[in-house]
């Protein structure tokens, strides 16, 4: 096992070595960094000319200049030697310092991204799965192949049209229209019809409840003018964690498991009463606070099916984790929209509240929840953006996936000796059909750090893509350097996770060195 | 089964239309009960924000080095210092009387005098005086250089001390001012008259902040050094350690992308001060508190907001988040400006324009094959193409040292030749040419639309005319200029709008901006004459007589002048006109207002 991690890390150091020399030498001699200042009449063009010289080390040849990047860049790997230098960037800042701002930006744009794609992505690929061939599979697979194949630039411009400038607009005067809220739940009455397939009339009944309660509570938002002054309230935050204590019974132990049940309801009464005694603590709420919470929460989820005991106390463990965490996030979402309207109504903000571009709005001072808030109305958008454009791969594999496992012989063996269908598909099923995709969202971890170029561009996020892209365009090579170093060794990391966790998943494969 | 299977999807349902639903039991004043609250609340009362939309990123509070010398440093520098002169949107030199005094004590030998009014304060209480003025003049002159050259650029002796953007031609006439007024004021005495005396010297980083980081005691120790350091000689190169590291701090001390923790760095003698900077996405302008001049700010905050893409630029005006936008003006941004709601578009034009250079070497050694190439050029085609969707009633340019805008445009057009070059006459061309057919290499910018555009109209008309046209466009124009490589050349230059100075760098005979190599004895005098003219008058003849001389080389042609555009959203009150010059809009922050304090 050490053998080959250390035999694979050598290798990744060689092709590294290679492909920065590459990429260097592309960058270098794409352009001359000094023409703007050459074609300009500046009266101080030669000391900028010789200034920039000296910074660049441009009277070195590219193939040596390129060593006198790898002497800095060697002393970031090793420890000890001293300090990391990875050059300067066209306007004297050091690549590390530039770094260790785009760095977190991108980060903040593509995780919330990664983790919403890959989990929306892989349901909806077991559950078209499981229904094969069936109008809900063959429309997944339209609609994800629709957003598979728009230009990114374009779903931004759409969004930014409609998500963020109308919606603004609509915002104002937050009242929907008759003939809007029909439409909508007529689309919503078809969609529900779809997705619970079955006879002509359970689908009619399906399509009826759907459209008269989208219907009702459309018209209720109207007229309440909710979205000016949005909140969830205790009934709805009990009513909803109901909901989930049930489904999340469902997921994991089956309704028949009363304990679970039990243990979930409980969760979601605990959940009713922390609604009310944390009203004090909110003025003072600090991220660590929240995190801490949320902690909280799943603890005395797992303690409560614990202490609900039988010999699965585990299933009821899960099932009471997973409400408490739901509900604690509803608790958590009132409080942010109790905000909402103070949030809105900020000279910094001026009622129009989802935003277009950028990572925050500058200037605005606020606690936790504005700021909070103003987090969400910035990333809301590109974070839309990119779901929907990554959306297809993972539906894709997952739906691949599932179906080779649901073929295999042990599920057969499994429905013949009488488990459950949810048994079958939980258990033997759905843990072995997401093996091969541990390898692919690995690996696409490792891509998601260069930064989504185009969506950092159009919504004028300062990440990794804007770094990398402004390099080349200044034919600079540093900052280039800078991205590729650390986009390399993500890619080179995740690809050595990716094969040891398919190993560790997968018995029948093994590490050898 | 099936029953279960329906009773989990209508706890489905249930949940999905219940996250949406509004039970708002809870009294919608809960909000506004929390402390925070009240702050904002007290904030809406005065001035409000306007948010300004910019190309680039913000990276350094002195924008005089060289290095720092970009657009967006110097805009954020304008609002945030006071300033011994400024230029408004009608190209004319403004004076801050509440600020500062300049006087012109006479013309032989020149002398200027600058008085700062007294009690003036940077933001730290530190005195505004001498001092601060001492130090700008050191760099502005570059006195005390004595760095010698080789071909290259590299230094070989000596050594340049401040890295200055600016041109020293003026200031360097001068010897060390003479400070009065119990300190406040400088007398500058001229070895020989200057023309742009009045945009010479203004106001630049504080003495005192320079003195401390480099080491010195306070702003009257760093006057004593730079008083008891002679003029820098190249012959004789002298090291000087204490001025060295004053001038080290001085041209990188003040570069920083983000808000320094050290206040000194950002200090502001001007109405605005810089409240927070986010690195490559916006700078912050509050008020400055110890702001006691003429021009009182009256928002709350600017922001600068760096926004690349200017159809993102566009979108976010739209959507209220900038309220102040100036793309780059072509078609496209035009019509998404006109698509914009509420706002208040000014259009007008650059100072910037596009030419075509001949050299005065290879195939155009010989005169008449370069008129001869001019003739074929058809100008008006080009500015049909290219500026009429903009601006329907866009003219072509005829000067390459006035604007329309200026006074001496209507005299030089009439002598310096460029206006018989209007449209294409291929049969003269054929005459001068006397059945040659010269090849020649055309070098442009091959990512610019409208040099492309130019070239394709001039190699076909050309053509015609039997020359044979090579097509030289390069992504990589800029450092191929003056090299040789090509024998014409289409790109742009700049007009800086305000003082003469500039002139004999690019029509000079050898100087660093004559990249078509072009020379005439006789406008090389006179050019040297010029900047030593004083009297406006005297500078525009002078400019009419030499740009006469220019078009007689048959060298260059200018083409027209770039279409600038800006949209200030209708509640800001104070941006009335397109200001052409390179600070944009942000030549008079302290006008600015906004309509809805709310």
């Amino acid at each position: 096992m050490l053998t080959y991690i250390t035999r694979r890390v050598l290798a990744s150091l060689l092709i590294l070595l290679g492909a920065s020399f590459i990429v260097y030498m592309l960058v270098a001699y794409s352009g001359d960094p000094l023409a703007e200042i050459k074609s300009s009449n500046s009266p101080s063009k030669e000391a900028r000319i010789a200034q920039r010289t000296e910074a660049l080390h441009l009277d070195v040849p590219p193939a040596l200049r390129y060593f006198i990047w790898l002497g800095g860049a060697v002393k970031c790997v090793v420890p000890f030697v001293g300090q990391c230098d990875l050059g300067v960037t066209l306007q004297n800042q050091p690549v590390t310092v530039a770094l260790s701002t785009a760095i977190p930006t991108t980060l903040q744009l593509v995780t919330t991204a990664a983790v919403l794609a890959i989990t929306i992505g892989i349901s909806i690929g077991i559950v078209t799965a499981l229904r094969q061939y069936s109008t809900l599979d063959y429309g997944v697979t339209f609609v994800t192949f629709l957003f598979f194949s728009l230009p990114i630039f374009w779903v931004a411009v759409l969004l930014k049209e409609f998500g963020a400038i109308k919606f603004n607009t609509f915002l104002y005067d937050p009242y929907i229209k008759n003939s809007t809220i029909l439409l909508i739940s007529l689309v919503m009455g078809l969609l529900w019809a779809v997705l619970l397939s079955g006879s002509w009339k359970r689908r009619g009944i399906t399509f009826v409840s759907a459209f008269a309660v989208t219907a009702g509570v459309l018209y209720f938002l109207s007229v309440t003018r909710w979205f000016s002054e949005p909140s969830l309230g205790i009934v709805v935050i009990l009513v909803t964690g109901v909901a989930i204590a049930f489904g999340s019974t469902v997921l994991f132990a089956g309704l028949r498991n009363r304990r679970a049940l039990y243990s979930s309801l409980i969760m979601v009464g605990l959940g009713g009463v922390a609604y009310y005694a944390l009203q004090p603590l909110w003025d003072r709420a600090t991220l660590w606070l929240v995190i801490g919470l949320g902690i909280l929460a799943i603890v005395a989820g797992w303690l409560v099916g614990r202490f609900m005991g039988g010999y699965d106390h585990q299933q009821s463990s899960r099932a009471a984790m997973l409400t408490s965490f739901g509900v604690s996030g509803l608790v958590l979402l009132d409080q942010f929209m109790k905000n909402w309207s103070r949030y809105a109504s900020d000279p910094h903000i001026r009622q129009r509240p989802i935003a277009t571009i950028g990572a925050e709005t500058p200037g605005l001072n606020g606690d936790f929840w504005l700021t909070g808030i103003d987090k969400y109305t910035h990333l809301v958008l590109p974070t839309i953006a990119l779901i929907l454009i990554s959306l297809a791969s993972y539906t894709r594999y997952s739906r691949a996936s599932m179906l080779e496992v649901m073929g295999q012989d042990y599920v057969r063996t499994g429905r013949a000796k009488g488990l459950s269908e949810r048994v079958v598909v939980t258990r033997h099923a759905f843990r072995n059909a997401l093996i091969p995709l541990a390898t692919i969202v690995a690996i696409d971890i490792g891509a998601l750090i260069g930064g989504a170029v185009i969506t950092e561009s159009v919504f004028s996020f300062k990440g990794m893509g804007v770094l990398f892209l402004n390099g080349v365009r200044d034919h600079s090579p540093n900052p280039v350097m800078g991205v590729f170093l650390v986009t390399g060794i993500t890619a080179v990391v995740f690809n050595l996770i990716a094969d040891l966790a398919y190993s560790a998943l997968d018995p029948r494969v093994r590490v050898k060195a | 089964m099936k029953i279960r299977r329906l009773s989990a999807g209508v706890a489905v349902i249930a949940a999905g239309a219940l996250v949406l639903t509004a039970c708002s039991n809870e009294p919608s004043d809960n909000a506004s009960a929390s402390p925070s609250a009240s702050s904002s609340g007290a904030a809406s009362t005065t001035g409000g924000t306007v948010t300004v939309s910019e190309t680039n990123e913000f990276f350094s509070f002195n924008p005089s080095t060289a290095n720092g010398n970009t657009d967006i440093n110097s805009k954020i520098s304008l609002a945030t210092n006071s300033h011994l002169y400024y230029i408004d949107d009608q190209l004319k030199v403004q004076h801050d009387d509440s600020f500062a005094k300049t006087e012109k004590l006479s013309d032989d030998p020149l002398t200027v005098k600058y008085t700062i009014n007294e009690g003036k304060k940077w933001s730290d209480g530190e005195p505004i005086d001498a001092n601060d003025l001492v130090l700008a003049w050191a760099v502005f002159s570059g006195y005390y250089d004595d760095a010698k050259t080789d071909d290259s650029g590299e230094v070989v002796s000596g050594a340049s001390y401040f890295s200055y953007a600016g041109s020293t031609l003026g200031l360097g006439l001068t010897d060390f001012p003479e400070i009065g007024d119990d300190g406040r004021s400088i007398t500058l005495k001229y070895s020989k008259p200057f023309s742009d005396w009045e945009v010479a010297l203004d106001l630049d980083r504080p003495a005192h902040v320079v003195a401390k980081n480099a080491g010195l005691a306070d702003a009257a120790a760093l006057t004593d050094l730079l008083k008891n350091t002679p003029r820098g000689n190249p012959d004789k190169p002298a090291k000087n350690d204490a001025l060295k590291k004053v001038a080290d701090f001085y041209n990188t001390g003040f570069d920083s992308k983000t808000l320094p923790s050290d206040p000194e760095l950002y200090l502001s003698s001007g109405p605005y001060i810089v409240s927070d900077v986010q690195e490559g996405q916006s700078v912050t302008l509050v008020p400055n508190k110890t702001y006691d001049g003429d021009q009182t700010p009256k928002l709350d905050s600017i922001v600068m907001r760096t926004i690349a893409d200017p159809s993102a630029a566009i979108t976010a005006l739209k959507n209220g988040e900038v309220d102040v936008v100036s793309p780059q003006a072509n078609a496209d941004t035009l019509a998404a400006l006109e698509g914009v709601p509420g706002v208040q578009v000014h259009q007008g034009l650059q100072l910037a324009f596009d030419h075509i250079d001949l050299n005065s070497t290879g195939v155009f050694k010989d005169k008449n094959v370069r008129e001869a190439f001019l003739k074929t050029i058809p100008r008006q085609a080009i500015l049909d193409a290219i500026i009429t969707p903009l601006d329907p009633k866009a003219t072509v340019l005829n000067s390459v040292l006035f604007v329309p805008a200026q006074p001496g445009y209507a005299k030089t057009i009439e002598t310096n030749g460029f206006k018989d070059f209007v449209e294409p006459d291929i049969a003269g061309a054929k005459e001068l040419l006397g059945g040659k057919t010269p090849t020649v290499k055309l070098l442009y910018n091959i990512n610019n639309p409208n040099r492309v555009d130019a070239y394709t109209l001039i190699a076909k008309s050309a053509k015609e005319a039997g020359f044979k046209i090579v097509d030289e466009g390069d992504v990589d124009w800029g450092s191929r200029l003056g090299d040789g490589s090509y024998d014409a050349s289409i790109f742009g230059w700049i007009n800086s709008g305000v003082g003469v100075s500039g002139v004999p760098q690019i029509y000079g005979t050898g100087q660093s901006s004559n990249f078509n190599k072009m020379s005439d004895k006789a406008a090389d005098a006179q050019m040297s004459e010029l900047i030593q003219t004083i009297d406006p008058a005297a500078q525009e003849d002078l400019q009419v007589q030499i740009e006469q001389k220019i078009g007689a080389t048959f060298t260059t042609l200018p083409f027209f002048q770039s279409v600038g555009v800006d949209a200030v959203a209708d509640r800001v009150k104070g941006i009335d006109t397109y200001n052409p010059n390179q600070n944009g809009v942000w030549w008079n922050t302290w006008e600015w207002t906004v309509d809805d304090a709310s």
